[in-house]
């Protein structure tokens, strides 16, 4: 069967651009490791001549998403977006019930965060992670997320409010493993922000649907950014919307139009207004604006950047404010993608896969510092942390620390 | 000078000229089919793949209308793989005649031609590329033919009723011996030889060419016009139904999703050379205004190759010899006997791909009138080898292919390296069909195989079937390189009038691998390359 | 002094890094990857010149027609742009600026060249040679190259094929699947021990480049392991040889300090009077203004799509909007062989490779333009692309830091 959506045509014609010239090919990290993937040349542009309406092609279940390959296309094709979309053709037929249930974070979250010493020792048990191999599909040493017991929300509801800053006012958007799982990360993007001058509010908020459009349920996805829209605008008008969670800001910049096709007046609105919390501080700085009398931090810590970080075309904006902070050493992994790519990771017939994605990263990892790494984005964090057991914090970590806000040793253990 | 002996033999390897073969031979006849070049070179390779409904006609020409009704569902069955049952639209444009499409409807039930009206929205909602502007939509049962998918089908079952189909000859004689024609002389291009084929009936099916062939035997007054008319390939299907402008006809009315590509067609200007067709930039941008009418955007749309085709159009005195587009679509059969005196020659000229059968048909129909025979025609029961199952093509069809191979439990990983990565075409598929025709150029290979015929355009997969030529044995360096420098300069004939856009950044960066890093220009010279 | 270089080809990483090294703060934004994955991999300076071969190249840039890039870089530029690149990239380039090199490809044409990697450099000359093709690599026909480079009278070739996979489960593998194999160790003794026994005496080995993707000696390796020469023939994209040298000058450009925005395009310039002021970049959700006191444009020719021709016949510079100088008369050509004049297309730059109007007018002070985006050139009939790239980012920069200084 077919799927409709308006954003299928959009991808389909960039692929006019391709000339072959296989530079996605050569930076594919999946088609790097295995030749079960036929690689994104084939799978994007070239296979996509040959759709219509059936499912005839299943290798491209193999892509991963990352999106490096419309990263690096020279061309302008939007190789990923075309991968995603027959993906979702190809998911309509056929759709694993792990897919389903890995891509539906936010209920996840909420079933977990109360329960949560009983859900991370459930999680951490191997006889369990068999048996929700084998019925579910997800691999049994697959990074999970660790759950807190506390959600943001309901710290954040147990705040006193504070006054409004002299530098105005934020919107925070924690995005689903912000209010639940990581939630440390958000209290210290708060925290900077505060410092720096800034009011924050908070609006109840959903699913921005990302896990839900990287598994192909674009109905599901379409619906739950809109209103993750919605919520975001409550907050108010024109303000800047800012966040830690890097994947959930790519999915509102530009994934939902370009791979599901959602055009709508609320997410141009949001989409234009979102912003990466190192990339709102680096365009602070770029204005003069960031105060930039950091103590010194003598250290040497490994970064990687996350895809979805990547494929919003900044650079690399936690590379430059850390550059800041004097005798800080932030090394550059320079490696493809940690593996993990969503939920790619998770699954039972991936995980080997997506292990020798990573394993240069991982590598990387630990010969740069043993103790603490660098990265932006939840899944990736986790999928660090478990493959090279180096603990793996979001670069906002370090500049809390930069202004005081907490110290290095919570961070790193001392003698380490 | 060698020497064959035949019943019948039938010049012109297009789709008309192995329809009369095919029949001939269903029929018990000994048949000879010669042919110049390779088979469908001519006008049945070079139109824009439409398998007609017979919509097109239903106001002009009702009676075509109805032959195509009818053949449409025959060459469906008997020529199952060449054809795609892709359905068709007649849109009125924002600026057409609304009016049309009730002429349109009422001869189309004239016709029996099957047609419906649909909601414009229904119409946008499965075509969405198509002109939100459009007024009217009018659903057909168009299809799309490969023409030389069907033509080799077709050769292959006359070759099963015994036929023998000689491709690279040349006529250069019609012998006639007391006003009846006697033998055909050919040249065999590929040998240098000389073959004089006895026969006792020639049936001259060259299209465009006809009237020089009945000039060998001495007929002067045959007028063929033809009527050249180019056409546009576009990278990739911008719709997957043939979309019609629901006017009275007109250049540029057309656009054809033939496997990969859609193509839009066409003009119709009086050429002097059926061998000289030229690609004026001014028809290509004529196609590239029309193409906007349908689908908004198409100007920016990438070309991939545009190729010139001429009808064999038999001047009519009822119309100018200047004005091809108003002269009979329908067939024409010109039969020597009556008009000169000489017996044993049949020409057949006009028409259109749709109704080859059926005109193959006729023709040998009168050649048995003439030989006194009563023998039935069956060419429309049996079809042909390749389309037994009667599954029509599919564009998914190569895709499923090379992900059936590469499918966990297909016991083994593919093993069939993929050639020409546009199209998919697997090693394989070259070597096999190069086995079986072994004397055949990079050019015939590719319009069985669509080598070369994707976005890239050769810039790729020209070097690995050269290199695959050579390493199989099929040529020696110097023939292989021969090879592919014709190629190349083949493809560039229809390259060069369409390059804009995307098509452009392709050429730049296939002249930088060809020409840039493998330095093709300075290979040793050798004495011929032919075009 | 903030800059902002536009284009990661080997114009833009040379630029950029050297703007690094001189201590200017660089941005460089790119759309995606530039043109080295697609190349050669070797640096052509000029190797044919009307048609015919140049043997001294620094000789045919020395007297390079008005209007051709080389007139406005000079001799000079090109020439430190060969050392700075022998020097930056000892494993990966050698050779003598002063003469081309002739070097086999892979359809078995000799073709000129000025520096090249190490690993090829033991096919020019060679006159025995046998070429090895790999089963399953479908870039590279031996027979073919070999049944070629006899024709030329100048080397006499065989060839053989033996198939070692790149790694199991794969018939149809890439040069950079085979480059990633022999980064491993190990796979040097597996090619060695198919290839000797097929060998005779004072024969020379060719090979496709795929010797290592990031392992310099595999090459060498080998050659001491067969007792006999060896050298790399560069293969169509994906180009094993051509993304080394992407990979080691983006490392380059990075340990200079370059910052790297990859993957949105530059669609435009924001003007103060006839300074450029800031480039647009398309981020991902929003525009980005990247101001800075210079910009250097380095998108390459039509074949990134810098330059494009539109339907109507129009050639346009697609970042910036700049005025492009495009040659009378017919742009294209009927005949596939001859040089297609549009490919001439791009921008005129004064000597200092500032862009200039049609009246010859320096269009922004303070940009620049360099590499395959300039007018003038034929860069792949010529072999000239990886000279005017090096040369004029070495004259921007020159003019650049001198400027500022």
């Amino acid at each position: 069967m077919s799927l409709d959506f308006a954003g299928h045509e959009f991808a389909r014609a960039s692929l006019d651009h391709c000339v072959k010239c296989t530079i996605c090919e050569t930076q594919c990290p999946v088609a790097a490791v295995t030749p079960a993937y036929p690689g994104p040349k084939y799978i994007g542009p070239q296979a996509e001549r040959f759709r219509h309406g059936l499912s005839v092609d299943h290798s491209l279940d193999y892509c991963s998403s990352c999106g490096i390959c419309t990263l690096s296309c020279p061309q302008g094709v939007k190789i990923a977006e075309l991968n995603s979309q027959a993906r979702a053709v190809m998911k309509a037929d056929h759709m694993p019930l792990r897919d389903q249930l890995i891509s539906r974070t936010t209920v996840m979250g909420m079933f977990m965060t109360p329960v949560a010493p009983l859900a991370n020792m459930a999680l951490g048990i191997s006889p369990l992670r068999v048996i929700v191999e084998k019925t579910v599909g997800v691999h049994r040493h697959a990074p999970m997320p660790h759950a807190c017991s506390q959600s943001f929300m309901s710290w954040w509801k147990k705040r006193p409010e504070k006054p409004e800053g002299p530098r105005g006012v934020v919107v925070f958007f924690h995005g689903c493993a912000g209010g639940y799982f990581e939630v440390e990360t958000s209290k210290k993007t708060i925290e900077v922000l505060e410092h720096l001058g800034f009011k924050v509010l908070v609006p109840k908020q959903g699913c921005c649907g990302l896990a839900e459009q990287s598994n192909g349920l674009f109905d599901r996805a379409s619906a739950s950014v809109l209103k993750l829209c919605d919520d975001l605008r409550a907050a108010g008008k024109d303000l800047t919307i800012i966040s830690s969670s890097g994947s959930c800001t790519g999915m509102l910049k530009h994934e939902a139009h370009e791979i599901m096709g959602v055009s709508d007046e609320r997410l141009r609105d949001v989409g234009t207004r979102v912003r990466d919390v190192m990339e709102f501080l680096w365009e602070l700085h770029e204005a003069g604006e960031l105060p930039e009398d950091f103590p010194r931090i003598d250290l040497t810590v490994p970064y990687h950047a996350p895809c979805q970080l990547k494929s919003q075309g900044m650079g690399m904006p936690a590379l430059d404010v850390l550059g800041l902070i004097p005798g800080l050493t932030v090394v550059e992994s320079g490696r493809a993608c940690c593996g993990i790519a969503g939920t790619y990771g998770l699954k039972r017939e991936k995980y080997a896969v997506a292990q020798a994605v990573g394993k240069p990263l991982f590598d990387m990892v630990r010969a740069t510092n043993p103790h603490l790494a660098l990265c932006d984005t939840e899944t990736c964090r986790w999928q660090i942390s478990q493959s090279s057991g180096v603990p793996t914090v979001h670069p906002i970590s370090l500049v809390h620390v930069a202004y005081g806000l907490s110290e290095l040793r919570q961070l790193i253990p001392a003698g380490a | 000078m060698r020497e064959l002996s035949t019943d019948v033999v039938v010049v012109g390897g297009g789709a008309t000229g192995v329809g009369a073969a095919r029949d001939a031979a269903m029929r018990g006849y000994s048949v000879v089919l010669v042919e110049r070049a390779d088979l469908g070179q001519g006008t049945t390779g070079r139109f824009h793949g439409l398998l007609h409904s017979g919509g097109r006609y239903v106001v002009s020409d009702p009676g075509s209308a109805t032959e195509c009704a009818a053949e449409n569902a025959i060459v469906g069955r008997i020529n199952a793989d060449a054809v795609e049952r892709t359905g068709g639209y007649f849109v009125t444009g924002p600026d057409d005649d609304p009016g049309f499409a009730d002429k349109f409807l009422a001869g189309a039930a004239t016709a029996g031609v099957p047609a419906k009206e649909i909601d414009v929205a229904e119409a946008l909602r499965c075509e969405p590329r198509l002109n939100p502007g459009i007024r009217r939509a009018i659903e057909v049962q168009d299809g799309t033919v490969d023409g030389w998918q069907l033509v080799w089908g077709v050769a292959r079952s006359a070759i099963g009723h015994g036929a023998k189909v000689l491709t690279y000859h040349r006529v250069t004689d019609i012998v006639v011996r007391n006003g009846a024609v006697e033998a055909v002389v050919c040249h065999d291009a590929k040998t240098g030889e000389d073959v004089r084929i006895a026969c006792s009936f020639v049936i001259n099916a060259g299209g465009p060419w006809s009237a020089q062939i009945a000039r060998l035997a001495g007929c002067e007054d045959v007028e063929v016009i033809p009527g050249r008319g180019i056409m546009v390939a576009m990278s990739h299907r911008l719709v997957n139904r043939v979309i019609n402008r629901c006017i009275y006809p007109a250049d540029g009315d057309i656009l054809v999703p033939v496997h990969t590509v859609s193509i839009i067609g066409t003009t119709d200007v009086r050429a002097e050379d059926p061998d000289h067709l030229e690609i004026p930039r001014k028809e290509v941008q004529q196609m590239l205004d029309a193409g906007e009418v349908l689908v908004p955007g198409f100007r920016t749309s990438r070309a991939l190759h545009a190729w010139a085709g001429a009808r064999p159009l038999v001047k009519d005195s009822r119309v100018s010899a200047s004005d091809t587009r108003h002269m009979s679509r329908g067939m024409s059969v010109l039969d020597h006997a009556e008009r000169d005196n000489l017996k044993g020659l049949l020409t057949i000229t006009g028409g259109k791909l749709t109704t080859y059968r059926l005109m193959a048909e006729h023709i040998i129909d009168r050649m048995c009138e003439q030989l006194g025979d009563t023998r039935p025609c069956t060419t429309a029961d049996e079809p042909v080898p390749g389309s037994e199952s009667g599954h029509n093509y599919l564009v998914t069809h190569r895709l499923k292919d090379r992900e059936a191979e590469r499918a966990p439990g297909s016991g083994d990983v593919p093993t069939d390296p993929i050639i020409c990565e546009c199209e998919l075409m697997t090693r394989s598929m070259f070597l096999d069909l190069f086995e079986q025709q072994p004397d055949a150029g990079f050019d015939d290979l590719r319009r069985q195989l669509r080598l070369g015929m994707g976005p890239c355009q050769g810039g790729f997969c020209a070097l690995r079937a050269t290199g695959l030529a050579c390493d199989a044995g099929h040529a020696d360096a110097t023939a292989a390189t021969n090879a592919l420098r014709r190629f190349l300069t083949n493809r560039w004939i229809g390259l060069w009038p369409i390059l804009y856009g995307d098509q452009v950044r392709q050429t730049a960066l296939d002249y930088w691998i060809l020409q840039g890093t493998l330095d093709v220009e300075h290979l040793p010279e050798t004495e011929e390359v032919a075009s | 002094m903030k800059t902002v270089v536009i284009g990661a080809g080997l114009a833009g990483l040379v630029a950029a890094t050297r703007l690094a090294q001189e201590g200017a703060d660089v941005v460089l934004a790119t759309k995606g990857l530039g043109g080295l994955p697609t190349s050669q991999g070797t640096i052509d300076v000029w190797g044919y010149r009307d048609g015919k071969r140049v043997e001294a190249p620094l000789d045919a840039v020395a007297a390079a027609p008005a209007g051709h890039p080389y007139a406005a870089i000079g001799v000079g530029a090109v020439k430190d742009g060969l050392a700075w690149l022998a020097e930056h990239l000892p494993d990966w380039l050698t050779g003598d600026a002063a003469a081309n090199v002739w070097l086999p490809t892979a359809v078995g044409a000799l073709r000129p060249t000025c520096l090249c990697q190490p690993g090829m450099l033991a096919g020019a000359g060679a006159t025995r040679v046998v070429i090895v093709g790999l089963a399953r690599l479908k870039d590279f026909q031996a027979a073919l190259i070999a049944g070629n480079l006899t024709r030329t009278g100048r080397v006499e070739a065989r060839a053989i094929t033996i198939d070692i996979p790149a790694r199991s489960g794969e018939a149809d593998s890439s040069a950079l699947t085979y480059a990633r194999a022999a980064d491993e160790p190990g796979f040097a003794a597996h090619l060695a021990a198919a290839i000797a026994p097929s060998l005779g005496s004072g024969e020379a080995v060719g090979l496709p480049a795929i010797l290592g993707l990031h392992t310099p000696g595999v090459g060498r390796d080998l050659a001491d392991r067969l007792g006999h020469p060896v050298f790399e023939i560069p293969l169509p994209p994906p180009s094993v040889a051509g993304l080394r040298l992407n990979d080691a000058l983006t490392t380059l450009a990075k340990a200079a300090g370059v910052r790297v925005i990859l993957g949105s395009p530059v669609t435009g310039l924001k003007a103060e009077g006839d300074r450029v002021r800031s480039v647009t970049l398309a981020s991902a959700g929003h525009d980005r203004d990247l101001v800075a006191d210079v910009f250097v444009l380095a998108t390459g020719g039509f074949e990134t799509g810098a330059l494009a021709l539109d339907s109507y016949g129009t050639v346009t510079e697609t970042a910036l909007g700049l005025p492009v100088r495009v040659p009378d008369g017919d742009l294209i050509g009927a005949d596939y062989w001859e040089a297609q004049p549009l490919f001439a297309a791009g921008c005129a730059v004064d000597v200092s490779m500032r862009v200039l109007d049609a009246g010859g007018a320096v269009v922004h002070p303070n940009l620049y333009a360099i590499g395959g985006v300039l007018a003038g050139a034929q860069r792949w009939k010529e072999k000239s692309g990886d000279g005017i790239a090096v040369g004029s980012a070495m004259k921007a920069v020159a003019a650049i830091m001198g400027g500022e200084r």
